[in-house]
């Protein structure tokens, strides 16, 4: 008798596993970094404050998530990247979504409010509201900077984890939120122009569909060369030290020479696909790092 | 390094970054045959955010100058 063949395993969709897809996990899990980073950079939380922040924040972007799968099922349809999602794939229906989004984003709009701060909650709603309306109803499917102005939208986290700690809107915290603005369109061109076909076939107007990938790689350089400058400006008025200071031209330099290479390939013609796909990959350890470099100037002896 | 140093090295960077993404983007918007009141829309989506960190630079400054102030106060007492 000869064993039976090894069959690869699938995990079956369930109703909470798809309830956790619709808050898209491993979006949030950079999300949280940058909103518990920076209370460590505010202050010293105490463990509830740190509790409730994470919770709060991980169901109000769950809510804007699945709120955005909503308003997007349409072209969810279309693109193979996301045609497997609840609503597409027939397993929820549009309105049981919307429902979910909207509950979550309440609770934790009242969690924000009850056990950390009025303003707290104030911000993360503000980055609910900016994400669902702003970028996903007016920006994304009408211009091809849909993510540069959109982007906000992700960089509410570091004001709303310094608002836990200080009850406070403060230059330091605009910084984090400027930091993660002008991170965003080279992190985002880096996959847009990988994807450009299925952003394509759903009309959403990415900027290498609509301005070209010359264009579009130019203009992430000059993004990762500002962001460069804009990481390093904290240090000038005494948030960070040397510590930081290091780590964040370290880091940042990666990220400049990471698309001087996309754009250097591209202009001489040579495959660059593999250097758009590193690009995205390191932005997304280059933002956690980045984060994670800050708390450990603020708390060690580093600086 | 002194802070003042690194303040413009710094700004150098932002300022050369962002006034090099509007170019490309106004090159962009040229080449994309968009219409006349798109092309608009296009160009104030582009000029919010270079209005937005001219407010955050010149705050910085202000900021940089404080604690420079700060820091040598400190220093002379502990002279």
């Amino acid at each position: 008798m000869t064993a039976p063949a090894a069959v690869p395993t699938m995990r079956e969709p369930s109703l909470a596993r798809d309830l956790i897809a619709l808050t898209k996990p491993r979006i949030i899990s950079l999300l949280l970094v940058t909103t518990l980073a920076p209370m460590f950079v505010a202050g010293s939380p105490s463990w509830a404050t740190i509790l409730w922040t994470g919770i709060g924040g991980y169901l109000m972007a769950g809510g804007a998530n699945a709120v955005n799968m909503y308003l997007d099922s349409d072209i969810d349809n279309v693109m193979a990247r996301t045609k497997l999602r609840p609503i597409p794939s027939g397993r929820m229906t549009a309105r049981a979504v919307l429902a979910f989004g909207i509950a979550i984003a309440t609770a934790a709009t009242w969690l924000l409010a009850h056990y950390v701060n009025v303003l707290t909650s104030a911000l993360a709603l503000s980055g609910f509201y900016f994400y669902v309306f702003v970028y996903t109803r007016w920006l994304k499917r009408t211009t091809p900077q849909n993510i540069v102005l959109g982007g906000a939208a992700g960089a509410f986290p570091p004001l709303v984890g310094w608002a836990a700690v200080t009850g406070r809107v403060e230059l330091a915290s605009i910084y984090l939120f400027l930091i993660i603005f002008y991170w965003t369109p080279p992190h985002f061109w880096a996959l847009a122009l990988n994807k450009q076909r299925d952003y394509g076939h759903a009309g959403v107007p990415m900027a290498p569909n609509i301005w070209g990938e010359q264009e579009t790689i130019d203009q992430m350089f000059w993004y990762s060369v500002l962001l460069l400058g804009l990481s390093v400006l904290p240090v000038t008025f005494g948030v960070f030290g040397t510590f930081y200071l290091i780590a964040a031209l370290a880091l940042g330099g990666v990220l400049v020479w990471g698309v001087w290479r996309v754009r250097s390939l591209a202009a001489r013609g040579v495959p660059w696909t593999a250097a758009a796909w590193w690009v995205y990959g390191y932005s997304l350890l280059y933002l956690a790092l980045l984060f994670v470099a800050m708390a450990i100037d603020r708390h060690s002896g580093l600086r | 390094m002194p802070t003042s140093t690194v303040f413009w090295i710094a700004t150098a960077l932002v300022v050369i970054g962002q006034l090099m993404i509007l170019r490309s983007t106004i090159r962009a918007m040229r080449g994309a045959s968009s219409q006349r009141a798109r092309r608009g829309i296009e160009w104030s989506y582009a000029i919010v955010p270079v209005i937005a960190l001219s407010f955050v630079l010149a705050a910085t400054w202000r900021a940089a100058e404080r604690h420079d102030a700060r820091t040598q106060v400190t220093g002379e007492v502990t002279r």
